[in-house]
């Protein structure tokens, strides 16, 4: 089980190496250490994988029959989904060119497209806004404990 | 396009907040849960995790808050020396908790490895305790059973009318029931001290090395007749039945005989039943006995009747020849002789043919104690003389009953001159009646303090012509044409007698008839 797990976290690993164009990460310019920008991608690609085995395995076992585990199996749902929106803010964010924010120091900052970016700039707008993932995901996360506890409680009384 | 930053700001801020606050209440909810129940690796695995979650939304939210706060408040040099510490320390907390979830799996399988074994441990225990339990009151039910069954046998055992024994090779008496001992006539104690060998009860030794030959070839004996000797030394005729029982001395497993035999542990048991028939015995015997009275009788009347004409001719003419004789010389003397010879065998033939029932019975309304008196009253002087007493133990409730007088006067007469006889020189004669209402009947018993009768003569003395005394003194007709006159009537007699100390003889008459 564990040997199949590894592999595929592997074929993961090069795909996704693959698909982050590293030369393309090379020509920017925002960040000093690329590499440093490397290991946080992978990161959150090594979580996105965590989270997918996760509910493979809630889904094997027939866990997710039951209300505690599906409402886990939703965390680890809208955690992948935050995890994919960080990557591909952080990547948007790596592209030289695309936008340029003013007046950053006020309340009144904004994000300006740069020509021929638009729809680029919009994704980058929304995929910043990633909490609207996460947040749900903790709450559901939450639920999943209260629901356990609760059966935990019921179980203990009988 | 121009878009504003400040709602990202607002989500980043408040999301932050909120990831922050219910991170804690779910680690608080994994610390509840794993307080519940601190075996539980699963409930552990949600404390790590949650806690790498709290750790790791705190290391973000913070992030994120200290950025935007840098960058609104014009520093942003400064958060490009603390943007690359943030970047990592988020890196490595969700590299955190990315590992910790991988390792879900395992903890769920051990997890529920341990919660099998768990329960197959309780299971079980839980058997074994059921078990334990059940297994007591088994127990305790089969001892009961067990209790019970042997309760039953035993009371078997105790209250049999036949002797039940169990003896070993040599005879040797290990168990016997109360009807045994007193069968044989001996106490529990002596069985209990083993000083009793059932080979010696037997009247011919012979028989019981036969029996033992039987039983160790063919595994039992059945409804053998035998004789024991009883208490007393008198004899008791037996029915006998007789298995083997194999038991290996070790353990006490009672084996099947057939499959033992070559088996050279084990030790021979003998069961025996046995049934006295004594009594059948005697019954036979009386019937037999009635047979042969039947059979002499019609014999009897005739021969009797034949000899009774000549026998008067003989007496006539010999009283005849005395009347012309004087007194006194010999010639008178031997027709006396003849006479009185004569006399004695026309007595013989009226006993014959009253024995032989050629006279009518004339049964009447009689007192039976009126009947004996009379006897009394004829016989008591003679019997005086010889210091012979008679005393009578009558019992009042005795009703008058339908009998041929005069033949049961005969009967007694017969009795008291035969207990007289007995006697010889100072004794005494009892006589007694009862009556019993249940069966009703009459019992009279003659006891006399006499010789007694033995016990090998006892089965006889009803014979006719059986007799001890000498020639002349007896006919050995008296107790069976008594024993006639009481059948007649319905009744019964018998006798009781200890040699040296005297008999009884029992008469016993119906009374309504
Ligand atoms: N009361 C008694 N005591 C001892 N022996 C007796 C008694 N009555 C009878 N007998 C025995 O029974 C035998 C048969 O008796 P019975 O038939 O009257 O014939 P008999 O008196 O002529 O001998 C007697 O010879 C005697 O041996
Ligand atoms: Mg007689």
């Amino acid at each position: 089980m564990l040997g199949f797990n590894i592999l595929k976290l592997l074929s993961y690993l090069f795909l996704v190496l693959f698909l982050m164009q590293p030369d393309v990460a090379h020509a920017t310019q925002a960040h000093s250490y690329p590499e440093g920008l490397y290991v946080h991608q992978l990161a959150h690609f090594f979580f996105i994988l965590s989270m997918a085995t996760f509910i493979y395995w809630l889904r094997e076992r027939g866990l997710s029959r039951d209300k505690g585990w599906r409402l886990l199996q939703y965390c680890a749902l809208c955690f992948i989904l935050w995890n994919a929106d960080a990557m591909l803010a952080h990547y948007l964010e790596s592209q030289e060119g695309l936008f340029v924010t003013r007046e950053q120091t006020t309340l009144d900052a904004v994000l300006i497209a740069s020509g021929g970016h638009t729809a680029e700039t919009l994704i980058y707008y929304f995929a910043k806004m990633d909490h609207l993932f996460c947040v749900p995901g903790i709450i559901f996360l939450y639920a999943a404990l209260r629901c356990f506890l609760a059966k935990a409680r019921g179980d203990r009384v009988k | 396009m121009i878009l504003p930053l400040f709602p990202i700001w607002l989500i980043d801020f408040a999301g932050s907040s909120l990831m922050i606050i219910f991170s804690f209440l779910c680690v608080h909810l994994a610390m509840r849960l794993f307080n519940q129940d601190r075996e539980n690796a699963v409930w552990i695995y949600f404390l790590w995790i949650t806690s790498a979650l709290a750790v790791f939304a705190i290391s973000r939210g913070v992030g994120h808050v200290v950025k935007d706060l840098l960058i609104m408040s014009g520093r942003k040099d400064i958060w490009t020396i603390l943007q690359p510490y943030s970047g990592a320390f988020n890196t490595m907390t969700f590299v955190l908790v990315a590992s910790i979830t991988l390792f879900f799996e395992r903890v769920w399988q051990i997890n529920q490895t341990i919660l099998r074994d768990k329960q197959a441990l309780q299971d079980s225990h839980g058997q074994i305790l059921y078990l334990n339990r059940h297994l007591e009151d088994l127990v305790m039910e089969r001892t009961r059973e067990l209790r019970k069954s042997e309760n039953k046998y035993r009371r078997i055992f105790e209250s049999s009318r036949d002797m039940i024994l169990v003896t070993d090779q040599d005879g040797q008496i290990l168990e016997i029931n109360p009807a045994g001992t007193d069968l044989l006539g001996f106490s529990k104690e002596k069985v209990e001290n083993n000083a009793c060998s059932f080979k010696h009860f037997f009247l011919r030794q012979e028989i019981w090395d036969r029996i033992v030959e039987e039983l160790l070839a063919k595994g039992y004996v059945s409804d053998l007749e035998t004789e024991l000797i009883g208490p007393e030394g008198n004899v008791i005729h037996v029915l006998l039945s007789g298995s083997v029982e194999c038991l290996l001395p070790d353990n006490g497993d009672t084996f099947d005989v057939v499959q033992t035999t070559d088996h050279h542990d084990v030790k021979e048991f003998f069961h025996f039943l046995v049934k006295d028939i004594t009594r059948r015995r005697a019954m036979e015997q009386q019937l037999l006995q009635a047979d042969k009275l039947a059979s002499i009788g019609q014999l009897a009347a005739g021969v009797a009747h034949e000899i009774n004409n000549p026998l008067n001719i003989i007496l006539g003419y010999t009283q005849f020849l005395i009347k012309h004789e004087s007194e006194g010389t010999d010639r008178y003397e031997d027709l006396r002789t003849i006479e009185k010879h004569v006399r004695a065998c026309k007595n013989i033939v009226a006993d014959l043919l009253s024995f032989s029932r050629s006279t009518r019975t004339r049964k009447q309304q009689i007192d039976l104690h009126e009947c004996i008196k009379e006897v009394i009253n004829v016989i008591s002087q003679q019997f005086e003389l010889d210091q012979v007493r008679i005393s009578t133990e009558f019992d009042s409730r005795v009703p008058t009953m339908i009998l041929d007088g005069g033949k049961i006067k005969q009967v007694f007469m017969n009795l008291f001159m035969n207990a007289k006889h007995a006697i010889g020189k100072d004794g005494l004669i009892t006589v007694k009646t009862l009556y019993d209402q249940d069966a009703g009947q009459v019992e009279v018993r003659v006891e006399d303090t006499g010789c007694g009768i033995e016990p090998q003569n006892l089965s006889r003395i009803f014979d006719p012509f059986f007799t001890t005394k000498e020639t002349g003194k007896g006919t050995g007709l008296g107790l069976s044409v008594s024993y006639g006159i009481i059948k007649e009537h319905g009744g019964e007699i018998k006798v009781e007698s200890e040699p040296g100390k005297g008999s009884v003889f029992i008469v016993s008459l119906p009374v309504n008839q």
